[in-house]
Order: C-alpha cells, then sequence, then structure tokens
C-alpha cells in the first residue's frame, strides 16, 4: 500500500509532527492566547483574602472615660481542614480539647461541623476555611496548655478577639446604644454606593451613638491576602493592608453624673412605688422616669438617664431572641425606648413656661398685671378647676400664678386667645395660635435634632387647628362608620351608647379645635406631648437669654493619634421671641430660696440653696386612666446657669414629689453636697477635651475567672449604682484606663514564655470569601 | 542486506557512534522530569513532614538504573537481542497474569505488583517493548525471505499482539491497549502491510468499540473519564476536576511560568497526580510556555532522530523498531500531554521520560537503548 519503506515512513513522520503540532498549538491556545481566564480563575482559587478587622473606635465621656470600647477576648479555634486530614478525622485531637473548653467530644464535633441542609444544630454558619471559634474568654492556662502541647493539638489555634465591651454595662446605656452584625442588605447597599469600608464580619452601630458616629467609629479593615492551597491551608501572605483603627468619640456625657443622674432616677422610681397614692387609691406605679442634665451655656448633653435600662452588653456576639423580647416587651416595660429622647408625655405645668412667655409677648398679660386665680373656671361647656381646687383670692400677678402654678389664672388667657382666632377665622383671616407657635419656638412639635439616630427622638405634639382637622380627615370614615354601626360587639348596653355616642361626635366635630383644647394646651395637658429632652431645650433657651440649641452628646472625634479630626459643636436652631426680661422675669418668678414658696420648693428642703441657688417648675400632668406623671424642670445656679435638670417618672404623682427631689439629688451629685461626692467639682463641666493615651496600647487585662474585666477602683461618684439594681463599673480616673483605639496590626500567635503572658496576640483574622 | 556489522571494533568507537542528540534528548527529557518530578512532589511531602527529595531520589536512582540498562541493551548485538525477545516477550506476559493474580489496584488499574520497600512493577511498561522487539523480529524474519509477503505474517503479528493486549485489558488498563494498538498499526504501515488489512482492522475495531459500549463492557470510572473529558464545565469535582485543575495550572502559567517550585497551583497541591500523570502541568504552570514547549520540542528531536534512524536503517527489524518505538512515545506523549490540555480524555499513560515511575523509566531507556543500537548498527553499515 505504501510502496517503498522510505515512503511509508513519510505517513509516520507527517502523523509524529502532525500530533506535536496540535500539542503545541494548543499549548499555546492555553498559555498565551486564552490565559487571561485560567490565571484569573488560579488567583481565585489560590488566593484569598483575609480581613483583618479594624478596632472599632471608643466612645469615652468629658474626661476621657470609657462607655464603649474594646476588649480582648482569648478565642480557642479549630481548623477543620487540618483535622480532617489525619488518619483518625481529627478525632483524638477533638477528644483532648473537650475537656479543656468544657465540652463533650460530641459538642466540639458538631460546632465545627460546618451548617448545611441535613447537619444538626449547633453547627458552624461562617466560612468552611475559617478556624471555627470554639471557646471564648477562655483561661489563659487552657491556652498555655494547648500552645504549649501543639502536638497534641494540631489545628487548633488561641487567638484574642476583639470584643464590644461597655465598661459602665447599663450606663448610658440607651445614649451609648449597641452594636450588631452587619446584615446582607447593608452590604448590599454599601457595594451597591461603591463604599468597600464594610464587610461581612464587620460590627454596625444599631442605636445611639454607636449607630449615629457609626462611619467614624467603624475603621478600615485590613486585607490579607494569602496563597492557600487544595484545602485551603495558608502557604504565604501574598499581601496585606493593615487595618486601620477606628476614631475616638468623645462625648460631652459625664459619666459620674450620670451616674448620679441614674442612681437619682432608680432612688425616686423605687420610692414611688413604696409610697400610697390617695388619689388613686393605691401605690404608685412608677412604671419609667427620665432625667436630662444639659449644659445650657452650650446645647451639650451632660447625662440622660432612662428607666428602664439594659446592658449593651447582652447584644456583644448576638443577643437571644429570649434576651431580646424582654428588651421590648410592655411587660417589662419596653427597657430598649429611651424615655428621655422618645418618651411622650403631657408636660403638665412645666410648660407654663411657653405658656407665660406667649401671653406676654402677645400683649395678652402685663408682667405686672394683677389677674384673677379662681378654684374653677367655666371652660366651654365643663367646668376646669386648679389642681386640689385651690384658689387664691385677690388675684395674682404672673410671678405668682407661675409660682403657685395657678391653672385658672392661665385658663383666661388661653380662651381669650382661642376666641381670638375664632373671630379671626370668621372673619375669613389665618389663626395666630400664638401659644402653639411659641412652643415650636421653644423647639416643641418637632425633633430635637439630637445626634442620636432619628428613631430615638420623638417630635412630640402640639395640637392646634391644623392638628385636629388633620387627624379627623385621616380618621372620620372610621369615626363615621362606628357611629352608624354602634358598637354591635360590646354587650354593655351602657358602654355602647357611650362609645357610639362619641363615634358620633368624632364623626360630625371632631375636626374642632375646641377652647377646651386650648386651655388644656395652656396648662400642658391634654393631647399635648413632650419628651424630656424638649422640655431640657426649651428650659435651656430660658435660662441661656433665649438660645434654642439642637442638644448635642459628641464633643469631638479623635483620630487613632491623637488628632483631632472633628470638633462637634451644638447647632443653634434659633432663638426664641421673647424678650430677655421676660424671660428674667419668668426665671425670678420661679427661684428658690427666695421666699416665693414656689411649688417644689419642698423638696429642696435642707438644700444649701445659698450655694447653689436652684430654680424650677413643677408639673403634675393628669393622664387618662393613670396616675400622674411627676415632672420638674430645673437650672441651676439661677443666674449664668450651667445646668438644666429636667426629671420625669411616670405615674407618680406630683412634680413636687418624685421628680424634684430627683433632680435634687442630681444636683447634690454634681456639686458634691449633703454627703455626695463632687461629679464635677466646682459646678463645671470641663470645657478642654480630654487627654486620649493613644499611644500607649490599649490594656487588655488577662481575662479569667477571677478577673472578668477591667481592674475596678471607686469612681468618682462614690456611690455606683444602676437602675437595673447592679453596682455599675465605676472608672478609673487618670489616663491609664482610657481606652484609645489598639494600634498595630496583627501578628501571629507566638508561644508563650514562662510565666503569665506579657502581651496578647492581637485579633485573629477572618477569612472571607468562598473557593472558587 | 546483512550487513549487520559485529559490535564495536574498538572501545572507543562505541563513543563515537552514539546518537547524541537522540541521546541527549531523551537525557534532557529525564533531566527536566526530574525537576518537575522534584517540584511537584516537594509541597506533599513537607505537608506530610516527610523528606522533601525522597520522590526526587527515588526518580534519580530509578533514571540511573534506566540508563544502565538502556546502556547495555545498546552494547548487544541485536542480531543477539532476537534470541532474548521470546524471553522477553514470555517474561511480560507472566508478568501480566502476575499482575491479575497478586496485583493491586491503583486509580482504577490493576496494573501493579507490589515489590515492597515503595518499589512496584508495572509490567505492561514492559510488554510494549517486548511487543515492538517481538514484531520487528516477527517481520524482520519473515522479510529477509524474498517470495514472502508482509501480509502473510499479519495474523501471526496480531495473534502475537493479542496475548498480552489481552491481559492488559484484563486488568483493565485501556490506555496502554490503546499503545498497543498505535504502535502495531505504526509498525505496520512501515512494515508495508497492505491496505485492505488496515481497513479490516478499522472495521473490527469500530465493530469492537460497539460492542463494548453496546453491552457495558466499560467500567464506570472509564465512562466517568470520558464524560469529564467532553464536559469538564458541568462538574468540577472528581475527574472533571482534574482536567480543570490541570487547565487551570497550565494557563495561569503564561508566557514564561511563575519559576521552579513558585507555582502557586503546583504548590498548593491543586493538581492530583503531580508527579506522573499529570507532571506536565508543572512543566505549564512554572516553566510557562517556553518550557512546556521545550518538552514539546525536545519530543520533537527525538522522534525526529527515530525517524531518521528507521528511514536509514538498512535492515528491517532496526527499522520497525525505530518505527515501533516512535509510535510508542509519539503516542503516548501525545495522549498525555493532550490530557494535561484537554483535547485528549483522561487514561492515566505517564509521560516518557518526564513522568515519575520505575518502570516507565525502564522501559523507555530500554527503548533509547535499542535505537542507540540500531543507529550504531546502522552508521557501520553506512560506513563500510
Amino acid at each position: 500500500m505504501f510502496g517503498r519503506p522510505t515512503t511509508r515512513l513519510v505517513v509516520l513522520r507527517v502523523l509524529v509532527l502532525s500530533l506535536l503540532a496540535t500539542l503545541g498549538a494548543r499549548l499555546y491556545y492555553l498559555q498565551v492566547l486564552d490565559n487571561h481566564k485560567l490565571t484569573q480563575t488560579a488567583t481565585h482559587q489560590h488566593v484569598r483574602e483575609v480581613l483583618l478587622p479594624a478596632p472599632r473606635g471608643a466612645i469615652v465621656d468629658d474626661q476621657g472615660r470609657p462607655l464603649a470600647r474594646n476588649r480582648a477576648s482569648l478565642v480557642v479555634s479549630v481548623d477543620r481542614g487540618k483535622l480532617t486530614g489525619r488518619s483518625d478525622g481529627g478525632k483524638a485531637v477533638l477528644r483532648r480539647l473537650a475537656p479543656l473548653v468544657r465540652m463533650t467530644p460530641e459538642q466540639l464535633a458538631r460546632k465545627i461541623t460546618p451548617c448545611a441542609k441535613d447537619v444538626p444544630k449547633p453547627c458552624w454558619n461562617g466560612s468552611p476555611y475559617q478556624p471555627v471559634p470554639v471557646a471564648t474568654d477562655t483561661s489563659p492556662q487552657v491556652v498555655l496548655s494547648i500552645v504549649e502541647h501543639q502536638e497534641d493539638f494540631p489545628g487548633v489555634s488561641a487567638d484574642t478577639e476583639t470584643l464590644r465591651e461597655y465598661p459602665g454595662k447599663s450606663l448610658a446605656a440607651h445614649t451609648v446604644g449597641y452594636v450588631g452584625p452587619v446584615t446582607q442588605a447593608e452590604l448590599d447597599s454599601a457595594a451597591a454606593a461603591g463604599r468597600t469600608n464594610l464587610h461581612d464580619i464587620d460590627l454596625v452601630g444599631r442605636t445611639g451613638l454607636e449607630k449615629q458616629y457609626d462611619s467614624q467609629l467603624r475603621g478600615q479593615d485590613g486585607v490579607r491576602r494569602v496563597k492557600v492551597d487544595n484545602r485551603g491551608t495558608v502557604m504565604a501572605v501574598d499581601s496585606e493592608s493593615a487595618p486601620t483603627s477606628g476614631d475616638t468619640l468623645v462625648t460631652s456625657i459625664d459619666a459620674g453624673v450620670q451616674a448620679v443622674a441614674e442612681k437619682a432616677l432608680l432612688d425616686q422610681i423605687t420610692q414611688s412605688r413604696a409610697t400610697f397614692d390617695y388619689k388613686n387609691g393605691q401605690n404608685f406605679a412608677a412604671p419609667s422616669g427620665a432625667a436630662v442634665v444639659m449644659d445650657p451655656r452650650t446645647g451639650r448633653i451632660i447625662a440622660m438617664a432612662s428607666y428602664p435600662s439594659f446592658d449593651p452588653t447582652q447584644f456583644v456576639g448576638g443577643i437571644s431572641q429570649s434576651a431580646l423580647n424582654s428588651l421590648t416587651s410592655e411587660q417589662s416595660g419596653i427597657p430598649l425606648v429611651s424615655r428621655a429622647t422618645q418618651g411622650q408625655f403631657a408636660p403638665g405645668s412645666t410648660f407654663k413656661l411657653v405658656t407665660a412667655s406667649a401671653i406676654v409677648m402677645d400683649g395678652q398679660a402685663k408682667l405686672d398685671g394683677r389677674y384673677a386665680c379662681p378654684s374653677q373656671m367655666k371652660v366651654g361647656n365643663s367646668i376646669k378647676t386648679n389642681y386640689d381646687n385651690e384658689s387664691i383670692s385677690g388675684g395674682v400677678d404672673l410671678r405668682q400664678a407661675l409660682a403657685k402654678s395657678c391653672d385658672t389664672f392661665f385658663y383666661k388667657f388661653a380662651m381669650d386667645a382661642w376666641h381670638s382666632d375664632q373671630d379671626r377665622l370668621d372673619d375669613g383671616k389665618k389663626v395666630v395660635e400664638e401659644q402653639q407657635k411659641m412652643a415650636r419656638a421653644f423647639g416643641f412639635d418637632q425633633q430635637p435634632e439630637i445626634d442620636l439616630p432619628d428613631g430615638q427622638q420623638t417630635d412630640g405634639r402640639i395640637p392646634d387647628r391644623a392638628f385636629k382637622k388633620a387627624r379627623w380627615e385621616e380618621n372620620k370614615k372610621q369615626y363615621c362608620a362606628n357611629a352608624k354601626k354602634g358598637y354591635p360587639d360590646v354587650s354593655d348596653k351602657a358602654r355602647r351608647d357611650f362609645l357610639t355616642q362619641i363615634a358620633k361626635e368624632n364623626c360630625s366635630d371632631g375636626w374642632r379645635f375646641n377652647i377646651g383644647d386650648s386651655a388644656d394646651v395652656a396648662i400642658g395637658q391634654g393631647e399635648i406631648t413632650v419628651s424630656p429632652l424638649q422640655l431640657a431645650v426649651a428650659y435651656s433657651a430660658m435660662v441661656n437669654g433665649g438660645k434654642v440649641f439642637e442638644p448635642t452628646i459628641g464633643r469631638a472625634v479623635v483620630d487613632p493619634t491623637g488628632k483631632v479630626v472633628r470638633q462637634i459643636t451644638p447647632k443653634l436652631r434659633g432663638k426664641v421671641p421673647v424678650r430677655p426680661e421676660v424671660l428674667q422675669f419668668i426665671r425670678d418668678s420661679l427661684a428658690f430660696g427666695k421666699g416665693l414658696g414656689v411649688s417644689g420648693e419642698s423638696a429642696f428642703g435642707g438644700f444649701p440653696l445659698k450655694k447653689v441657688q436652684v430654680g424650677g417648675k413643677t408639673g403634675t400632668a393628669e393622664v387618662f386612666g393613670k396616675q400622674d406623671t411627676s415632672w420638674f424642670a430645673s437650672w441651676a445656679p439661677a443666674d449664668n446657669s450651667r445646668f438644666v435638670v429636667v426629671g420625669m417618672v411616670e405615674q407618680a404623682g406630683l412634680g413636687s414629689r418624685a421628680a424634684a427631689p430627683l433632680a435634687r439629688e442630681i444636683y447634690e451629685g454634681i456639686y458634691g453636697l449633703n454627703g455626695h461626692k463632687a461629679a464635677l467639682p466646682g459646678g463645671v463641666p470641663p470645657t478642654k477635651l480630654p487627654r486620649l493615651h493613644v499611644d500607649a496600647p490599649t490594656p487588655t487585662p488577662t481575662p479569667s475567672a477571677d478577673h472578668p474585666g477591667p481592674s475596678i477602683s471607686s469612681g468618682p461618684s462614690g456611690q455606683p449604682a444602676s437602675p437595673s439594681g447592679a453596682a455599675p463599673t465605676p472608672y478609673r480616673s487618670g489616663g491609664d484606663s482610657t481606652t484609645a483605639s489598639p494600634s498595630g496590626g496583627p501578628r501571629g500567635f507566638a508561644p508563650l514564655p514562662d510565666g503569665p503572658p506579657a502581651s496578647l496576640p492581637e485579633p485573629s483574622p477572618r477569612t472571607r470569601g468562598e473557593p472558587g | 542486506m546483512t550487513g549487520i556489522a559485529p559490535l564495536a571494533r574498538e572501545r572507543t568507537s562505541y563513543w563515537r557512534r552514539l546518537d547524541w542528540v537522540l541521546l541527549g534528548s531523551a537525557l534532557c527529557l529525564s533531566l527536566l522530569g526530574s525537576l518537575l518530578v522534584w517540584s511537584a512532589t516537594r509541597p506533599r511531602l513537607l505537608d506530610a513532614g516527610q523528606d522533601p527529595t525522597s520522590y526526587l531520589r527515588r526518580h534519580l536512582l530509578n533514571l540511573g538504573v534506566g540508563i544502565v540498562i538502556g546502556g547495555l541493551v545498546s552494547l548487544v548485538d541485536y542480531r543477539k537481542l532476537r534470541v532474548y525477545t521470546p524471553i522477553m516477550y514470555v517474561g511480560s506476559c507472566l508478568g501480566l497474569i502476575g499482575v491479575l493474580l497478586v496485583g493491586s489496584t491503583i486509580n482504577g488499574a490493576h496494573s501493579w505488583i507490589v515489590l515492597g520497600g515503595g518499589f512496584q512493577l508495572q509490567p505492561s511498561e514492559f510488554a510494549k517493548v517486548a511487543l515492538i522487539v517481538g514484531m520487528a523480529l516477527l517481520f524482520a524474519e519473515r522479510g529477509s525471505r524474498e517470495d514472502s509477503r508482509p501480509g502473510a505474517d499479519v495474523p501471526l503479528a496480531l495473534g502475537l499482539a493479542a496475548v498480552p493486549m489481552a491481559f492488559i485489558l484484563l486488568q483493565p488498563d485501556v490506555g496502554t491497549a490503546m499503545v498497543f494498538v498505535f504502535v502495531i498499526l505504526g509498525m505496520f504501515a512501515v512494515a508495508g502491510v497492505s491496505g485492505r488489512w488496515f481497513v479490516g482492522l478499522l472495521a473490527a475495531g469500530v465493530l469492537v468499540g460497539v460492542a463494548v459500549v453496546q453491552l457495558h463492557l466499560l467500567q464506570q470510572y472509564q465512562l466517568d473519564r470520558f464524560r469529564a473529558f467532553t464536559n469538564p464545565d458541568q462538574n468540577t469535582q472528581g475527574l472533571a476536576y482534574n482536567i480543570t485543575q490541570a487547565r487551570i495550572a497550565i494557563g495561569s502559567g503564561g508566557l514564561t511560568g511563575t519559576g521552579l517550585f513558585r507555582g502557586t497551583q503546583t504548590n498548593g497541591k491543586f493538581v492530583p497526580e503531580q508527579q506522573t500523570d499529570f507532571v506536565f502541568t508543572v512543566a505549564g504552570e512554572e516553566l510557562g510556555f517556553l518550557g512546556a514547549g521545550a518538552i514539546i520540542v525536545l519530543f520533537g528531536i527525538m522522534l525526529w532522530r527515530a525517524l531518521r534512524l528507521a528511514g536509514r536503517s538498512p535492515d528491517v527489524f532496526g527499522r520497525l523498531v525505530a518505527a515501533g518505538v516512535v509510535s510508542w512515545f509519539a503516542f503516548q506523549s501525545f495522549v498525555n500531554i493532550g490530557m494535561t490540555l484537554g483535547i485528549m480524555p483522561v487514561t492515566g499513560l505517564p509521560l516518557p521520560f518526564v513522568s515519575y515511575g520505575g518502570s516507565s523509566m525502564f522501559a523507555n531507556w530500554i527503548a533509547v537503548g535499542l535505537l542507540l543500537n540500531v543507529h550504531m548498527r546502522t552508521r557501520d553499515a553506512g560506513s563500510i
């Protein structure tokens, strides 16, 4: 067939040549022409990005004491890849490790098994390439025995991880807030916005300052690119960018005053609950309360307490559903809600600041005029009375009306104002509603714009014609339907008729702002609501010459090197349209210790008013179906006031009964009176930023059973307490306890020398990304 | 044409008469292979806490032994070789039977006899040599008679090949059987077997193939290999994983490679069986297109020299041995490299000279010895 042998060989030659040419061409195609995608795939496969979490910045008080910081926790982790590579699948290792981490080998094995469809919990939810943490807050002894006997514990490592710590426990919990793991939605929106500083291992501020200043507190995570082998074992570090610590937030909160305020609040709650309410026939329920301490000259918040409170530490590392339920349940008083900023309560007579300003400024009342103060007054179709039917014969001037809190005095002006507005309406003119206008000028009926998240501060409500109309428009269908239907579900006929009657009235007249509504507004009753914070802002305006601030907690943002990167100055919202002498007049009318017999002064019996001149206005707000809300809005010193203190205790009776003693205790704590240690000696909040020892490494005391946290010494308040009854952690003053952001990048875990470890290793990196 | 010269008249002329190009390319391939085997096994051995050079040292030992055997083969007058041929043939058949009786299964094929001490024997490698020499002998003996037509030897040659092939298919080692087929066809072509035989054999092959598939005679792993080849992207685990990883390793090498011992895919142990069947991926990743291409070029040089030898050989035996060896190396290297490049299915054939493995190394160097032997006699013939 092939003829001569040499010809036959040609076939073989051509065949061999074409085979080799095929190989060469294919090789050229794969390696030179088409290698881009393959190279990418290779990189994707053998390079892993390991995130080096950036330490979150601390939140410190006005003296640099930490309200939130990081602590190191010794974490024992198991590298599953290394265990499964062993002949027995790592069983022996787990058997040795289990007693050290107080688990059974079976529990341990379950814990490190990656979660899948048919894997029972508890299982490992993270990346299968990431060592699984099996025990946190391990003792150094356990770490030592693991590290020193690595041959017994292959694939087991001990590292430190940083955990968020709230050293004051529940101290200023509502203000400080808490952090939670980032959600996928947040990651997605960050990715959509092109932000790269959010990773799936990150914690994000959920409430309070942690949320408000999250972007400053959160640092920039470092990324370490490592080469891994086919089992995910790290072979070498490719490149590394060090994490940048978050900035520290310096606040104007004074931990000492805060502790005093929380203690005083708890005292009054406890005391109220033990006191019989004659009006109501049972003890005061006193379910909640709040206290706000504000610097009226700067608009800064010095302390803000709310009862009931919670310990944000509960949220560290994930909160259990039952714990979260109890923090949000009605039964436990919804501890997560700050009464100071989110509370909405009728302010009672404390609101007369606004009413008095309004009636003087619109010319209804003269500062030296005398007006009647009868025990009762016919307002519209109903009779309204003074508290306890008191009356002052011969009439009173504005000074007495404020000091004695005469309601009927203010009713008259409110009715006059209402009539004037009705006349304007009849004439086709616009209403003036001087009352409400003045209230808004003082900051009510709108967000105080404190530097807390939007959901954590409320507008409150100042009822007026527009409000009632709007609400009626919204609900009239329902009102009228109910009026038509009657209430067939209600079995009691009398109640059914009553409800039907109300529905009928609401259906036809619900839009009307009655004269009674106007009278209620004048004395802070009815549908009007304010938050304690709003009241503090208003009273600050009164004592500072009319300046309405957007109250502010943050003072400065300090970067890890100690440089102030942002000064936070409270914004001035505006000035109240009240002449300074009118404000002065109101202030003087309410000064204690001047023989004016100001209501609430009784609570300051034995208080050295000569030393610390306090002024204040009580409020006792009636709430339908509940006991009275006790209010007290105060300031000190009387002139050139440094502090505005607003106290509120829900269902605790007269303002002078609970709220005024609450404020008194706070003043005593601030100034160091009556056996209290001065939280702010001299009664002056610090004007300078505290020194932050940022260069010094964060003291990370060895956690152990005996010393679970930082060392504790007696705090400046001297009387540690917290609303939850547990002693709060007082602070060691001085720099060395000041939390600065931990510096430096991660290191490996070197075997510890003999004796206790001198320093702890840096946070362990966590792996991001899945295999390709 | 019986001008077969006696063994070297002078001792020194042996060295002068060697085909240094052929020998050089084989040596280059072997030494390059040693580096690649070292690079491939080093991370795995380190991982297991063993001496990272243990595979390298054993590989070099194999190479040394192989070169010595090859040298001996080149020294023996190949007329005397004919005497040894039946022994070799029977020996490999016995070895193959031995495998079936006491062999161990590695990667689905029952191809090894474990000798102990970490050494294994793979008789099918030696059977390749035996087949080539046996068939060459057969055609040479008949071809020396003027009246005979090569067609008459075909049934005998097929019968000769059928015995070891049957044993090999029983292991089953389809890859080696395919080498047999290719060697037979190559040698038939060079021996001048008539085209009808080729058509007949082709038809028979197709029939057998259809029968095998229809009767489900293929093992599951063989089907999987084929499926993984036709559809590598469907499943990145299992066999397709090998193929994908091999391609990734080669592709990521680019033009110049990452440098020896620096390949991340190799150091990461991503490619399974990397020191044996997939050794070419080490070259692809670490030496790049230049290094891996050099291996193909070296094979090209070696095959070119062997083909040149076949063309110049004064006798049928020499010509057929050279043609058989060319067919063997050409097919086996094409299949091996082709499978790492994703153009051939995974068959479990080592890359001659380069892959780790003693039996393969010995057999390859015996083949080199045969080629050198033929070459020396050819030169003698030409010079006379």
